[in-house]
């Protein structure tokens, strides 16, 4: 345990040596959370039937989930990056711990029942619905609690 | 307006949650810029046709950027003068200009004429430039917009910085007559 403790200490350390370290990560952790989001949101809204109609809903999953999956690659990688910068201040912080069940949650739906609706041609028209409403709720939630780390 | 402005910026949550709602769309609006500048890099979707990914993000595009621009007025309103004082503010406001020059040069060859680039076999390089910029601009448009949040320009300071300049204006103006009044 202590050894844990002087290990969080020098990773926290190397990086806050340097003031940038922290704002270029967390421009990395902005520009990835916007592709990974908002390429979700996009398959979100064609379940839900808002615009894109040319394109079937497997259609758009498809074309562009290995990008989603970048942009979450480069999320999950910048944010422990955030997190060890001064892990005790975002233990104890009650947005953090949001955020972090929120994404955890996301993350897992995402790739269960999200992914499963969005790639079946036979899904209801409500399920569609309620797969894309729960999807924004969750993503949003996310975002929220990420930013409120910083307001509350 | 600025009662409205005000009250913004006196409630303790609305700030945080418009910040929020600005980050929102700018996920949904900066997914799609990099998917659509990225197919124009040839870098992603490479199966479908140029013309086919811009219409696809087009709309959803212009939905993200109103989310973002009206989350950002609301948010620059209820600060100004902060904002006034913030070099990130400022560098922001002129990558958005340069975003401005961007979209006039590049919309009628590039963004609004996608059919044209797949006559090509490879995407001309004009808009291979277009879609290079146009990452690098709205990159650093949020990178800056991060930025903000690390200044807090020393308000009172300036303002008495103006309060001193402004006194000895006055006193430069009405020096003479007040000495002259205190002769008689």
């Amino acid at each position: 345990m202590f050894v844990l403790l002087l290990l969080q200490n020098a990773i926290a350390d190397v990086l806050n040596s340097s003031e940038w370290v922290f704002p270029i990560t967390e421009c990395f952790h902005i520009t990835a959370f916007a592709w990974s989001i908002g390429l979700i949101a996009l398959v979100d809204f064609r379940l839900l039937g808002v615009g894109m109609k040319r394109e079937t809903t497997p259609q758009i999953a498809k074309a562009v989930a290995p990008w989603t999956l970048l942009g979450l690659a480069v999320v999950l990688l910048s944010g422990p990056v955030l997190f060890l910068s001064d892990p005790r201040m975002y233990l104890y912080n009650p947005s953090f711990r949001f955020k972090i069940g929120a994404l955890l949650i996301a993350i897992v739906f995402n790739y269960t029942i999200h992914r499963k609706v969005a790639l079946s041609d036979s899904a209801s028209a409500g399920v569609r619905v309620l797969v894309g409403v729960v999807s924004l709720a969750l993503w949003i939630s996310v975002v929220f609690g990420g930013l409120f780390i910083a307001f509350a | 307006m600025t009662g409205f402005f005000t009250a913004l910026r006196g409630s303790a949550y609305v700030y945080p949650i418009v910040l929020s709602m600005h980050m929102i769309g700018l996920a949904f609006f900066g997914g799609m810029v990099l998917m659509t500048d990225m197919r124009l890099l040839g870098l992603t979707m490479r199966k479908r046709s140029v013309a086919e990914v811009v219409d696809l993000f087009r709309i959803p595009k212009r939905w993200g950027l109103l989310l973002i621009v009206t989350c950002g007025i609301l948010l620059a309103g209820s600060k100004a003068e902060e904002y006034y004082y913030n070099a990130f503010f400022r560098t922001k406001l002129i990558l958005l200009g340069a975003v401005l020059v961007h979209e006039l040069v590049f919309r009628r060859g590039v963004y609004a004429n996608p059919a044209a680039l797949d006559r090509t076999p490879t995407v001309p390089a004009s808009a291979k430039l277009a879609a290079a910029l146009s990452l690098l601009l709205w990159t650093s448009i949020a990178c800056c917009g991060r930025g903000i949040g690390y200044i807090e320009p020393p308000l009172d300071k300036i303002h008495a910085e103006i309060h001193l300049v402004q006194d000895a204006a006055l006193a430069a103006l009405r020096g003479p007559n007040l000495l002259k009044g205190e002769d008689h």
